[in-house]
């Protein structure tokens, strides 16, 4: 089963993704606070989910009136649940709770409509509002269908003749000589007590009629979350670009795919995410690149589709192919491992074995950033080489990052970062040598964050060498440089 | 009642009543306000908690609001019970307070209702306008206890301010704080706001010899200025009656200085209301004390205890 904890939904940008979708009923937030990633033999619901959000993307624009009509309504939905429990256990709710309980039926008097009307186009399964009218008729027998809560006196013979008996009492306290307003005062409170007890009755038989339509009313509430979420994944897909993933047995291939939280940052910047495709099967896939972080992000990328394909969201991707996985289990650069007592190195292996018992359970996801990082190179490539040549024969998927040298031979696959190598060495020196150039920032300008497929035996990337270059260095130190290359 | 202050109290939309102390007849006199509006829908609710019918600080007996049918109220769902109108549940404000949520009530019979609403400003703001939305004529806040929102014109339109001889054992105590919380109260509105400055307050007063005081006004803040002569004729803005923390006697002092004190929005004080029996065991003589709270302030004060003409 995939779970994830909150530190990595953070770390990938799915909490960020979670975060940008704002639902408006607690029924959707509970969904999104809880969210739901979909197990392998719950592939049905799961082509029945991701069918719906495409379809409601796809008519996003087009229906935009009426999603805005229709959270409207949701956003003023309240969550009446322990109401609902507290009627099967027989309680008898207050004034406040019915109150609370006709609101949520009004609600969905309107919504159910307003579904129908967005559902002639959009045609998404599995979602139904049932007609409140029955229990509305309960909670409002004259039918006003006002949103206030009112016994009315009709509401029995008792409760008309003690209301009537108030209002005299009222009538003749105002007239009263100061000597009799005791006694009517008395006389009055009284009465009160029976209103009261009159009152309290009357919801009671109100809530045992309430009790049949406990489970509609719950069916609602779950209906009503699942058209809240879909409508803004539909909305999420629409902002990012989404593609419904192709399910297939064991490939993973993505075409094209952005890190939403990534793209948003860097746009602020003035800069833009350079999309990223991979492709991987059963077996270890190596990304080697120089150490400037666009290996973990492709991985975290990665993660982060998997996981809203699970949870029934469109991938913000070109185009996407993914299996259903077990599990979904990633190692990445942890500050909190330093809290556990163990030395980095240590913590980090003790995660690995635990991790690697759960990817051993059934066809899963593994990623590993820059595994046995802390070492020294030699012995750091031997375990990364293990590592890989082990991971090579599980029934899983693995992508490892490293800037080990000798890993990728022993991977299914092997990816680079492009860094610097389709640059022009000239262009840069003349940006560099503009007055006041930060050279820095052009290098990180010209870097190119994508990933490339390496055919065979691939050279290690020269790119440390071309930025001591581009920046300069002592050309002393260079000569020496180029001698030990 | 004088008439034309009846009159002057049935044109402000949004009447707050703030009382000097516990037992100053607060209740009483919004009693008394709902009888004099009687006919107008009215929308009525409390700055928290407020209402008991036994005091809980001093144990006397106080009065019940007694509200007539159609009228609006907001107060904590716990409090529901213990109101005897017939009660239309009329909206759930989702403000919450220690009693629970405040909820929106209109009586559908005569009775006794307990106020506990809203205990911050923006709130109150809230609730009074969706009372108006809901057919109020006009909206009471019992202020409740204490002077926090003392005449914040974002709550209110008017203040009738409630003393009483619980205040104080010593009437001359009484009449001079009154007349403190009154001069304060009825400070004057700013026509223009000084240019606004990050100079520290010596410095600014230095060169426009006005200044607009972002927070609260303090005694420790004016003394010193009052000494190096900065403050002689300047003007100083508060943002509304309650950022003034002054004592009488710095006050006092400012006066001779000649500063000018105003505020950018304020409430307007429309009466004194004044309650010679404390609810500690002393009573003051009612004319006498009426007098001498009337010779204090300048707008009309009313026992709260004499028969209405």
């Amino acid at each position: 089963m995939i779970s994830i904890g909150f530190d990595d939904r953070v770390k990938i940008g799915l909490q960020y993704v979670l975060d940008s979708l704002h639902l408006s009923c607690p029924f959707g937030q509970e969904r999104v606070r809880k969210l739901r990633f979909y197990a392998p033999d719950e592939r049905k619901e799961l082509e029945t989910e991701l069918l719906n959000t495409e379809r409601t993307a796809a008519h996003a624009s087009a229906l935009r009136d009426l999603f805005e009509r229709i959270t409207t309504v949701l956003c003023q939905l309240k969550d009446i649940r322990g109401s609902l429990k507290r009627l099967t256990e027989g309680a008898c709710l207050d004034s406040v709770e019915l109150f609370e309980l006709k609101g949520f039926l009004l609600r969905i008097a309107e919504l159910g409509p307003l579904f129908d009307c967005m559902n002639g186009t959009v045609h998404a399964e599995g979602i139904a509002f049932s007609d409140p009218t029955g229990a509305l008729n309960v909670l409002d027998p004259e039918g006003t269908r006002s949103r206030g809560f009112y016994l009315p006196d009709s509401a029995s013979e008792t409760l008309r003749a003690i209301r009537a008996e108030k209002r005299r009492l009222e009538q003749t306290l105002y007239a009263a000589a100061d000597a009799e307003k005791d006694a009517i005062r008395a006389a009055r409170t009284r009465v009160c007590a029976l209103e009261e007890d009159e009152e309290r009755r009357l919801r009671a038989v109100m809530c045992a009629a309430l009790v049949p339509f406990v489970p509609p009313m719950l069916s609602d509430a779950d209906a009503a979350g699942r058209l809240d979420l879909l409508i803004r994944k539909a909305q999420l897909a629409v902002r990012y670009g989404g593609v419904r993933p192709e399910i297939t047995e064991t490939t993973l291939e993505l075409t094209g795919m952005i890190n939403p939280e990534l793209a948003d940052l860097l746009q602020a910047k003035g800069r833009a995410f350079v999309p990223v495709s991979i492709a991987a099967d059963r077996g270890a896939v190596v990304i080697t690149g120089a150490n400037m972080g666009g290996k973990s992000v492709a991985m975290k990328t990665v993660a982060l589709h998997v996981l809203l394909f699970h949870a029934g969201f469109l991938v913000p991707a070109k185009a996407a192919r993914l299996p259903m996985l077990h599990c979904v289990q990633m190692l990445f650069d942890d500050a909190q491992s330093m809290q556990s007592g163990l030395s980095g190195f240590g913590s980090e292996i003790v995660r690995f074995n635990r991790a690697l018992s759960e990817v051993e359970q059934g066809y899963s996801l593994f990623l590993l950033d820059e595994l046995a990082r802390g070492t020294n190179p030699d012995e750091g490539a031997a375990i990364v080489q293990a590592v890989t040549q082990h991971l090579n024969g599980l029934n899983a998927i693995s992508i490892l990052a490293t800037h080990y040298d000798g890993v990728a031979e022993f991977a299914r696959a092997h990816y680079q970062i492009l860094g610097l190598k389709n640059v022009d060495p000239d262009a840069i020196r003349t940006e560099l040598s503009a007055p006041g150039a930060d050279g820095v920032a052009v290098i990180a300008r010209h870097m190119n964050y994508g990933l490339y497929r390496v055919e065979g035996k691939a050279d290690c990337p020269k790119d440390a060498l071309n930025i001591c270059r581009m920046l300069s260095l002592d050309p002393a130190i260079l000569a020496r440089i180029e001698q030990a290359y | 009642m004088l008439p034309p202050l009846l009159d002057e109290l049935k044109a402000i939309r949004t009447l707050s009543i703030v009382g000097m102390c516990k037992n100053a007849g607060k209740t009483t006199v919004l009693n008394r306000l709902i009888e004099w509006l009687d006919g107008r829908v009215l929308g009525l609710t409390s700055i928290g908690r407020d209402g008991e019918s036994t005091d809980v600080v001093t144990g006397t007996e106080k009065p019940g609001i007694f509200v007539p049918e159609g009228t609006l109220f907001a107060t904590a769902k716990d409090m529901l019970p213990l109101c005897d109108v017939t009660q239309e549940i009329v909206c759930a404000t989702g403000v919450p307070t220690p009693l629970g949520e405040v909820i929106v009530v209109r009586a559908r019979s005569a009775g006794f209702v307990q106020l506990a609403g809203p205990s911050i400003t923006s709130q109150l703001k809230t609730l009074s306008a969706l009372f108006f939305s809901l057919g109020a004529q006009q909206v009471l806040i019992d202020g409740a206890l204490g002077r926090k929102s003392l005449g914040a014109r974002s709550v209110a339109d008017g203040v009738i301010l409630c003393t009483g001889a619980s205040y104080d054992m010593r009437m001359e105590k009484v009449v001079a704080d009154t007349a403190n919380i009154c001069r304060i109260l009825n400070l004057k509105k700013a026509e223009t706001l000084p240019k606004e400055t990050d100079l520290p307050l010596a410095d600014a007063l230095k060169t426009a010899h006005e200044a607009q005081i972002s927070g609260a006004l303090t005694d420790s803040m004016l003394l010193p200025l009052l000494k190096s002569g900065a403050l002689k004729n300047a003007r100083l803005v508060v943002q509304d009656p309650s950022r003034v923390l002054l004592s009488a006697d710095t006050f006092d002092k400012l006066a001779l200085r000649g500063v000018t004190l105003e505020t950018v929005d304020a409430a307007r004080l429309v009466c004194v209301t004044v309650n010679p029996v404390s609810a500690y065991g002393w009573t003051f003589d009612p004319d006498t004390f009426k007098a001498a709270v009337q010779c204090a302030v300048h707008v009309p004060v009313i026992n709260v205890k004499e028969a209405i003409a």
